[in-house]
């Protein structure tokens, strides 16, 4: 066969899967009677109302002198990972606004940082392309800094956001611009699984962000330049699960809802949406009407422990709360007297829901919390 | 009395009431939402503060609607905080309204009369509110004069203060103090005649008396601003501490809304200040003046003493009190903030000083400069810290302390021999093998020649590195001594003298003594060395008896200066940050980014590769050359089928004639190879086309050496090595290695410099590699000047990323918004080159390079950037551009050498007057990128051209790079035209 035959070829089967794409979408648009908002409505629920103690910033973890990029929480312990452009790791003590750590980085251009699932070791990644593991307990060396315990070299591309597996220390995905994610296992350093790439059906771009189901550790949900999101089965790496249409731009943040069934994403074309995993359908797009200017894109995404609230930190600056089942903004922590000067460049909230830590680009970090009762004067 | 107190305080106050008009208004509860847009006339009303008689008419209708309904007050102010909560933004003007009702409410339970007194605090809690001077000096002026009841008062009358301990305790004791002693309410009555006079005659004279205490109040007026906010953000950390965080709900509370309030009342006289800490100041204090209409000087001084004016805590409570919550006595075990020396009880501490991201500051104080006198306990815990937080925790906050930029010596407070010095100088000091120790601020003399060191007007105390390039020369008087003697010209004093007669010193005749660091010392004009002053070990007893220093031993003990690193006191990290310059060099795939990392890794690095990274190098190369191999042998293939194709065609045309060739011989031909060497070039396909050369590398190398050596020599081989042109897969670097395969395969090959610049692979191909370097001090380095010293301390970080992925949507292009200069290198020999681009279609590589210029030129991080265009391969440029046309890259059609004639008649710079071809070539690309780059920004593009492999070609871009981040930072002192040859020379062909 000529390589003008294969290309005439390839140029048929591309044609071909894009109109079988459009006619998926079609469908899927026939079947999709409802969303989430309207449904809700028709049930006569109301919108979150937010009284002005129910969410404020109880502290501010000052420290960093660069952009942060990422945060993370422990699951049991209120401790906070930071990373940020400044070249260091800061781990916090949530209760007291305390460093713990300070971990200068080998590479200073790191994009993500995360707690083992038992709090004792830190992973991050970033344009030096491998992921490299802090263990918290180990002795510091002579000039005070946290030896590398582990580095995980494989990656062809930045390593753009890195996950724990729940209730494993031993295991990690990573996510990278080389349009891959890969399944660590951490004793031995090695790839566990790869999924996408060059021979199997991946992301078609760099892939910016992964979420691993809670519920389901096998389960995660890869965001990518591509526009799409993918869901992926750890035993399953050939090929991705399903894939997830609809945004128009790059998805910049998903992170998996509570309950593990749907999951949301965040991204460039200025909207986060909801989709359900079990169906492939988009649930619910959260836009807010911006006119003709330009949509800001979503930097980063986070649900309350409840699903109910949908924090949403926007490339402006503007930081929205939205109800997730009225897809109604109904707080915006931007405007708030103390919140953050730069744009918001990651959000989690504690394993218990009681509280949401941002991170921003004026360097500093903030904790947010239900602001309680107290009287005023 | 109080009626008159009443009419003096409305009065007086009643300039503020422009306010309170306002207020009335909304009494009729749900229209008060109306009270958000009143924001915007903050500063207007601001203005009409100080206008006194248009108040007086307003002040009376304004204060009653308040008094009449305390109870419906109530209500209101409850509605206030609804308000509040679900608006973002509340006027100033409800706050106070709020603050009066809740005032009212309580003296209304109270007592009958005390209407009456309510009604002046409200007035003067109005006037505290608005954050007008003159309520503040009132209080000022106040305190002083009554202690005794002045506590609880000033607590009230200090602003915005008030809002959050104005706890029923207080008001109370407020109240009875109004209510019963007549004295207390007289004296307030003065207080508010002394702001009316203010009022009255802010611009006026009468002002002059109170400027002290003007300027005080003035910054504690904002230091209770900035403190109610500060404190109102970690008001609960401590609840927190105490109490479980799953429980957060009401141990997260925060009194937003007076949170809330006081940045209003902060937003109230100054829009800026919100929640920045150190600007406000100065602005705030302009508004202030504005406002009282103060004399123009303070305003024109002011921004010189800030940074000199220490910081001072508002101190409120009794003495020995802590300062945040005012209990406790002297004795209660406090921490001290290292700014403003505000002490706070363990309860409090967390509190107050958050974070801590610079050791013990509140945080308000975060960014200050720390008090010199506690410059001695930085970096020292108390016990009551190590009680309140773990052991990381505390060694955290200690580092922070003792490392952190804002707490180093600030250096102009330093003076060395009557010269301030600047941060390069006492980098110097510092970092020198044997500073002075525990440095102070102060006037000090250094001796150069000998290295002497003391305090100004003193002996000296310490004998410090020599020759340091720190300070103004030395004064005769430095150490005012007395006895006519001089050593390195300057007079020694009694005791050093007494010292010298001892040490023997020849002091007949009032000499003039050079002494050198080694304590060898000569007399002024002569030329032998009389003798050694510590040479003999008796001088060194009598040294130590008199405190006079003697040399340490590390200045002639070479181990020493290494434990001296350890100890020094600035921290290597904080002076990286000040001096680092980054550089940025990026590149289309092939434009030799890595070769020109790889060089200046050479160049700048004493140890350019380390032991691992040279023995990686190695098996990089090795993989590389069979790699070649495999292609060689892959060409020979083809080589052979299509001679083998040849000769049949040829046989069969030859088939009629009789002639018996052997059949055997058939199939031979010039890339016919061996059985045995077939074999190895069979698996050495293979393992390449599954993508495992990598893997099973180092094991072949031992195995398959020998053969590499037979094979290499084989005809076949050599015979398709001389076609290798026709092999595209083949790179032009491949020749270098395969000449000298047989070599570089042997086990025990070291791989040189040269070797590891042409090696490809070597840099990571993927992400991102950084070299910090600092360019070596050469003598033959004219460019510089002497003056230039602590140029050598700028340090310089190469940082090389790869292409891939550096599109228009880059997500991590911002991440180097600090980087100083980008290095665009462009390959010029890539001009007849094709590659296949995103979409698949096969362009040219100067136009796909160009497609990426435009790309990274335009990106809106780079829009402060200077750009530095690298035309790299020069070299290859010349030889090539001689075979094939310029013209071959559309980009370039109207490329017309020719030129070049001209050229010779009309200039005379640096280029010899016959320029080459590839020359013209280069300036021809140059300038079309230039004019490129300044229709897409309007700047400026530096260019320069670089032969890769060659070290000084890339040492000499290196530097231009170099001053052209120097060039930057004096960019004001220079025209643009006398910034590059280049430009004048490249600007021929733009005609």
């Amino acid at each position: 066969m000529s390589v003008a035959e294969l290309k005439e070829r390839h140029v048929a089967t591309t044609e071909t899967v894009n109109s079988l794409r459009e006619q998926l979408r079609q469908r899927r648009l026939s079947l999709l009677d409802t969303d989430v908002a309207g449904y809700a409505k028709s049930q006569g629920r109301t919108p979150v109302r937010f009284g002005p103690t129910d969410l404020v910033c109880c502290r501010t973890l000052q420290g960093h002198t660069g952009k942060v990029y990422s945060l993370d929480w422990t699951p049991e312990k209120n401790r906070i990972v930071s990373a940020s452009q400044d070249g260091r790791l800061i781990v916090w003590n949530a209760l007291t606004s305390q460093k713990t750590h300070a971990i200068k980085l080998p590479c200073a251009w790191v994009m993500n940082c995360a707690f083992s699932p038992t709090g004792q070791s830190v992973a991050c990644g970033g344009l030096d392309s491998v992921c490299s593991i802090f263990n918290l307990n180990s002795p510091t060396d002579r000039d005070g800094n946290l030896p590398v315990a582990k580095t995980l070299i494989g990656h062809r591309g930045y390593v753009s956001s890195c996950q724990y597996v729940p209730e494993e220390d031993t295991h990690l995905i990573t996510s990278s611009g080389d349009q891959t994610c890969v399944l660590w296992d951490i004793t031995t350093g090695l790839r566990t699984s790869v999924f996408g790439g060059e021979f199997q059906s991946g992301h078609t771009a760099d892939v910016l962000s992964v979420s691993i189901n809670g519920s389901n550790p096998r389960m995660f949900v890869s965001g990518s330049c591509d526009g799409t999101a993918r869901l992926w089965d750890t035993r399953v790496a050939s090929r991705a699960v399903r894939t997830f249409q609809g945004h128009k731009g790059d998805v910049n943040c998903v992170k998996f809802f509570p309950d593990g069934n749907r999951f949301g994403t965040g991204s460039d074309d200025g909207t986060c949406r909801l989709f359900d995993i079990r169906t492939g359908h988009q649930l619910q797009v959260y836009q807010q009407q911006h006119g003709d200017k330009d949509e800001p894109s979503v930097t980063s995404i986070a649900f309350s422990i409840s699903g109910r609230l949908l924090f949403a930190a926007y490339g402006n600056g503007e930081f929205y709360v939205w109800d997730t089942l009225l897809a109604e903004v109904v707080l915006n922590l931007g405007s708030l007297q103390n919140s953050h000067e730069g744009r918001i460049s990651c959000l989690g909230l504690s394993a218990d829901g009681s509280a949401l830590c941002t991170g921003s680009w004026d360097t500093n970090l903030k904790i947010w919390a239900f602001g309680g009762h107290r009287r005023v004067l | 009395m109080p009626p008159e107190g009443t009419a003096v305080a409305g009065a007086t106050d009643g300039s503020q009431y422009s306010f309170a008009v306002e207020y009335n208004g909304p009494p009729v509860t749900y229209d008060i939402p109306r009270a958000v847009p009143i924001n915007v006339e903050k500063i207007p009303v601001a203005a009409v503060v100080s206008q006194v008689p248009l108040s007086e008419t307003l002040s009376l209708p304004v204060v009653q609607p308040v008094l009449a309904s305390a109870s419906l007050r109530k209500n209101f102010s409850k509605e206030l905080e609804l308000l509040g909560s679900s608006k973002t933004t509340v006027s100033p003007t409800s706050v106070i309204a709020f603050e009066r009702s809740g005032s009212g409410g309580d003296d209304g339970g109270d007592s009958g009369d005390s209407g009456d007194s309510a009604l002046s605090k409200e007035l003067e809690l109005g006037s505290g509110a608005t954050v007008s001077p003159t309520s503040v000096i009132a209080f000022e002026e106040r305190s002083p004069e009554n202690r005794d009841g002045g506590c609880a008062l000033s607590g009230e009358l200090s602003s915005s203060g008030a809002l959050e301990f104005s706890n029923t305790n207080f008001e109370s004791g407020e109240l009875s103090d109004l209510a019963n002693s007549s004295r207390v309410l007289g004296s307030s009555s003065i207080s508010h005649e002394h702001s009316q006079e203010l009022l009255v005659g802010a611009g006026s004279s009468s002002t002059i008396e109170f400027s002290d205490s003007f300027d005080k109040s003035r910054g504690r007026s904002l230091r209770t601003l900035r403190e109610t906010s500060g404190r109102n953000e970690s008001l609960d950390l401590n609840d927190l501490n105490q109490s479980d965080w799953a429980s957060t709900e009401s141990v997260l509370s925060l009194d937003y809304p007076s949170s809330r309030v006081s940045s209003i009342k902060a937003a109230d006289c100054n829009n800026v200040l919100i929640s920045d800490v150190r600007r406000p100041q100065v602005v705030t204090f302009r508004d202030i003046e504005s406002d009282g209409g103060a004399d123009e000087e303070f305003s024109m001084d002011e921004p010189e003493i800030r940074p000199a004016v220490k910081r001072e805590p508002q101190t409120k409570g009794k003495k020995g009190s802590c300062y945040r919550c005012f209990k406790g006595n002297r004795f209660t075990e406090k921490e001290v903030c290292i700014v403003c020396d505000a002490k706070y009880c363990s309860s409090c501490v967390l509190r107050a000083m958050g974070s801590m991201p610079e050791g013990r500051k509140c945080v308000t104080c975060i960014g200050f400069p720390i008090d010199e006198s506690k410059r001695g306990n930085l970096g020292k815990c108390s016990r009551m810290l190590k009680r309140l937080l773990n052991d990381l925790e505390v060694r955290q906050i200690m580092k922070a302390e003792k490392f952190c930029e804002a707490n180093q010596l600030p250096p102009e407070y330093v003076c060395v021999n009557g010269k301030p010095l600047c941060h390069e100088e006492l980098v110097i000091l510092q970092t020198c093998p044997n500073p002075p120790k525990k440095l102070k601020p102060g006037n000090y003399w250094y001796d150069k020649v000998s290295g002497l060191w003391g305090k100004e007007g003193q002996k000296p105390s310490k004998i410090i590195s020599p020759h340091l390039n720190v300070g103004g020369p030395i004064m005769a008087d430095a150490s005012n001594g007395n006895t006519q003697v001089y050593m390195n010209g300057r007079e020694i004093t009694r005791v050093e003298l007494r010292m010298l007669q001892l040490a023997g010193v020849q002091c007949a005749g009032n000499p003039h003594f050079w002494v050198n660091e080694d304590g060898s010392y000569q007399e002024e004009g002569q030329k032998n060395t009389k003798g050694y002053i510590w040479g003999k070990a008796g001088t060194k007893l009598v040294c130590a008896v008199l405190s006079l220093p003697v040399p340490s031993k590390s200045v002639n003990t070479y181990g020493e200066p290494l434990s001296n690193q350890l100890s020094r006191s600035v921290p290597d990290y904080y002076l990286e940050q000040r001096t680092l310059q980054k550089i940025l060099v990026v590149g289309y795939n092939g434009s030799g980014t890595s070769t020109i990392f790889k060089q200046a890794k050479i160049l700048y690095k004493d140890v350019p590769f380390s032991e691992d990274e040279r023995e990686n190098i190695k098996l990089r190369i090795q993989s590389n050359v069979y790699g070649y191999l495999g292609i060689l042998l892959e060409g020979r293939e083809r080589f052979e089928d299509e001679c083998l194709a040849e000769m049949r065609k040829q046989r069969s045309s030859c088939k009629t004639e009789p002639i018996g060739n052997s059949d055997d011989s058939d199939d031979k031909n010039l890339y016919s190879i061996g059985p045995r060497l077939k074999s190895f070039s069979d698996w050495l396909l293979k393992t390449m086309v599954s993508g495992n050369l990598e893997i099973i590398f180092p094991a072949a190398s031992r195995e398959y050496a020998p053969l590499v050596e037979e094979l290499w020599n084989d005809a076949a081989i050599q015979a398709t090595y001389k076609r290798r042109s026709e092999l595209e897969m083949l790179p032009s670097v491949a020749s270098y290695f395969l000449e000298r395969a047989v070599e570089i395969l042997r086990m025990d090959y070291e791989p040189s410099d040269l070797d590891i610049l042409y090696a490809e692979g070597v840099t990571a191909s993927n992400g991102l590699t950084c070299v910090d370097f600092s360019f070596p001090q050469a003598a033959s380095d004219d460019l510089i000047d002497a003056g230039d010293q602590h140029d050598s301390l700028t340090r310089y970080q190469l940082i090389r990323v790869h292409a891939r992925g550096l599109g228009e949507n880059c997500k991590w292009l911002e991440m180097f918004e600090d980087i100083g200069l980008v290095m665009f290198c462009v390959s010029l020999s890539d001009y007849d080159q094709y590659a296949s681009d995103a979409d698949g279609s096969i362009t040219n590589k100067m136009l796909l390079t160009r497609r990426f210029f435009e790309s990274i030129v335009t990106h809106p991080t780079f829009e402060h950037v200077d750009f530095l265009l690298i035309l790299n391969k020069f070299d290859l440029f010349e030889e090539k551009v001689e075979r094939i046309p310029l013209t071959q890259c559309e980009w370039f059609d109207d490329f017309h050498p020719l030129i070049s004639r001209h050229r010779s008649t009309s200039n005379s710079n640096s280029i010899n007057h016959n320029p080459t071809l590839g020359q013209i070539g280069f300036h021809y690309v140059a300038v079309k990128f230039k004019r490129l780059y300044s229709s897409l920004t309007g700047k400026k593009l530096f260019v320069s051209p670089v032969r890769g492999l060659e070290p000084n070609s890339v040492d000499a871009a290196l530097k231009y790079a170099r001053e052209i981040l120097k060039w930057d930072e004096e960019r004001g002192n220079f025209s643009l035209s006398e910034y590059s040859i280049y430009s004048t020379e490249a600007s021929f062909f733009s005609h």
